[in-house]
């Protein structure tokens, strides 16, 4: 049971870890910036949360076969991620992305862009206007986001038994465990890892909630 | 002092502004109504709205100029800006919000912390300097973005509006530390305002903007009597204004030397009067609240009664605007008439009349204060 809750959480972690940056570049892109492409955009990162999570499972598959993009035929060498926890690592981050950029975006947005444009007649470049005026103003909204991104991660399952298969040991996260027990009738063993699932997923929530309720206090 | 030229076309929702103005004094007023395109044309200056077209120069030094696809990024202009709704950053607290520009106080070779000082001093900022700016009333929260702009070593400061929707014993309060800050600074100032008070209290000269077009330019007291801009004005009534030192006081009445150090001696005598003996205020006397008598009049209840000529007269549609000069000294008083009165009395320039005014016609700014803020 606690190398399952370990794995699982390791593997959330990283996952987000990994998704956050370019997940809240994405909102910040699409909260500030007009460019040609910028609904297309918007769909694309938004996809994982419509398709099947086995479609995004079998598309990341193909990507990383040994004759797809990034696979051993097509590099020259096997960079070794298919049926590891890299794979769940993988598979985690890319459904948690468009949850995590869209709750990035929204934090961008309610920051008021004339506090922007204070900060530039006070002298800040744009980098200096991100640093001080928008990141600090999107704060909580951005955690909020990855906190919610991280939990989307906890439980991801279609996506992750595919490319990463069901491994005891090696792959098997809380979500697959619950899902070899129920298949196996362990239905005690099913409800402990249920069990184990709905603290940390409350937690998680519960200050993700936390987060977003202040946001904007301030304004 | 250094000149700002501003040559603009800006398409605005219901008209397209193109105004010309070249703003030579320390302080120079934009007046119009609302809706004139005032703030828009600040924001222009500022670099904020990218769709104007024209040219804007302080001094040699261009900062747009559309012809030539030349546009110097707001942060590099140099100008403090003082929106309307303040603009406080939510997430400082009122001593971080002052700071804000220090580093670029400190580029431009200005050590920060003696010209903050002035300004907490100047702006009475002492005592908010831990606050959080979201517990500050309308008018701290005016004071510090004022504060804020000047800590930034600007070359110059644009204000939006800086005494709207304060209520008048704010107004008392942040008037006179107003003129003190525009006295006192260096920094050419443009003031945008839609109250004929705040541009007589605080500008040397004034340009008057109506629908994006100016239709007027030169010092407050001539451009707010032309007969374009008169009207303009008539919502929140055109009044006299005056800057004078208070004598002495008894109860809230109080007796007030106006005229400057040449004035020769003129007294008003005003109420209420929150300031001590020897404060300097400002009085506004209204321009329909003051009659004239042709010959002195007896046994009157109002407390004011000053010997003047008459200057010019000049029709207004409906009214008569009159200027007159007191006798004992001191600048000309502006009294509205009705079109019809000035024939009826037969008034012409020279002669000499009677000004008549109550005490309680004279709203006296400065002083001590008179509420707490908030």
């Amino acid at each position: 049971m606690l190398p399952v809750l370990v794995l699982t959480l390791r593997v959330a972690a990283l996952a987000t870890l990994g998704v956050a940056v370019p997940a809240v570049a994405f909102g910040y892109l699409l909260a500030r910036r007009r460019f040609p492409g910028h609904r297309v955009l918007s769909a694309l990162v938004g996809l994982p949360l419509v398709l099947p999570p086995t479609a995004v499972g079998f598309l990341l598959l193909r990507l990383l076969a040994s004759k797809g993009p990034l696979g051993r035929e097509t590099l020259g060498f096997d960079i070794g991620v298919l049926l590891t926890w890299k794979a769940a690592v993988l598979a985690a981050a890319v459904m948690s992305l468009p949850l995590v950029a869209r709750t990035a975006r929204v934090a961008f947005e309610a920051v008021d862009p004339r506090l922007e444009a204070m900060g530039r007649t006070l002298g800040y470049g744009p980098v200096e206007t991100f640093r001080r005026i928008t990141l600090p103003l999107a704060a909580r909204g951005l955690a909020a986001g990855v906190l919610l991104g991280f939990t989307r991660a906890l439980g991801e399952f279609g996506a992750t038994v595919i490319v990463a298969g069901n491994i005891p040991g090696r792959t098997r996260t809380l979500a697959s465990a619950i899902f070899s027990a129920q298949q196996a009738g362990a239905s005690g063993r099913a409800d402990a890892l249920i069990a184990v699932a709905l603290v940390t997923g409350f937690l998680a929530i519960l200050v993700a909630e936390l987060l977003s309720d202040r946001q904007g206090g301030g304004r | 002092m250094k000149n700002l030229h501003v040559d603009l076309e800006l398409p605005l929702d219901r008209f397209t502004l193109r105004t010309e103005f070249v703003a030579t004094a320390s302080v120079t007023g934009l007046f119009g109504p609302s809706g004139a395109g005032k703030t828009s044309v600040l924001e222009t200056i500022v670099g904020l709205r990218p769709e104007a077209s024209g040219r804007i120069a302080f001094d040699d030094e261009v900062w747009f100029d559309s012809k030539r696809s030349l546009r110097v990024r707001t942060e590099d202009r140099g100008i403090g800006y003082v929106p309307q709704d303040s603009l406080l950053f939510p997430h400082w607290d009122v001593r971080a919000n002052l700071l804000a520009g220090s580093r670029r106080s400190i580029e431009a070779g200005v050590d920060p912390a003696p010209v903050l000082a002035g300004v907490i001093d100047a702006l009475e900022l002492t005592s908010l300097l831990e606050r959080s700016v979201t517990t500050l009333s309308g008018g701290e929260r005016r004071r510090v973005a004022i504060g804020r702009a000047l800590g930034s070593a600007p070359r110059m400061l644009l204000l939006d509006e800086p005494l709207a929707s304060l209520d008048l014993p704010l107004r008392r309060r942040l008037l006179p530390m107003l003129r003190r800050v525009c006295t006192e600074l260096t920094v050419p100032m443009l003031l945008v305002s839609h109250e004929p008070l705040e541009i007589q209290a605080l500008c040397d000269e004034v340009v008057a903007l109506d629908r994006g077009r100016t239709l007027a330019q030169g010092p407050p007291a001539t451009v707010l009597t032309d007969p374009r801009v008169f009207p303009l004005a008539e919502s929140s009534g055109l009044a006299n204004v005056l800057a004078g030192r208070v004598i002495d006081t008894v109860g809230d009445i109080g007796r007030i030397a106006v005229g400057g150090a040449g004035g020769g001696g003129l007294e008003i005598v005003a109420s209420p009067v929150a300031a001590a003996a020897g404060a300097d205020v400002l009085i506004e006397l209204p321009v329909n609240q003051i009659l004239i008598a042709v010959e002195r009049p007896n046994g009157l209840s109002a407390r004011n009664l000053w010997p003047a000529v008459v200057r010019t007269i000049e029709p207004r549609g409906a009214l008569a605007l009159v200027t007159a000069e007191p006798t004992g000294g001191g600048e000309p008083l502006i009294v509205e008439l009705t079109e019809a009165t000035p024939a009826e009395l037969d008034l012409a320039p020279g002669r000499a009349i009677h000004l008549v005014f109550k005490a309680t016609s004279c709203r006296v700014y400065g002083g001590r204060d008179p509420e707490p803020d908030g």
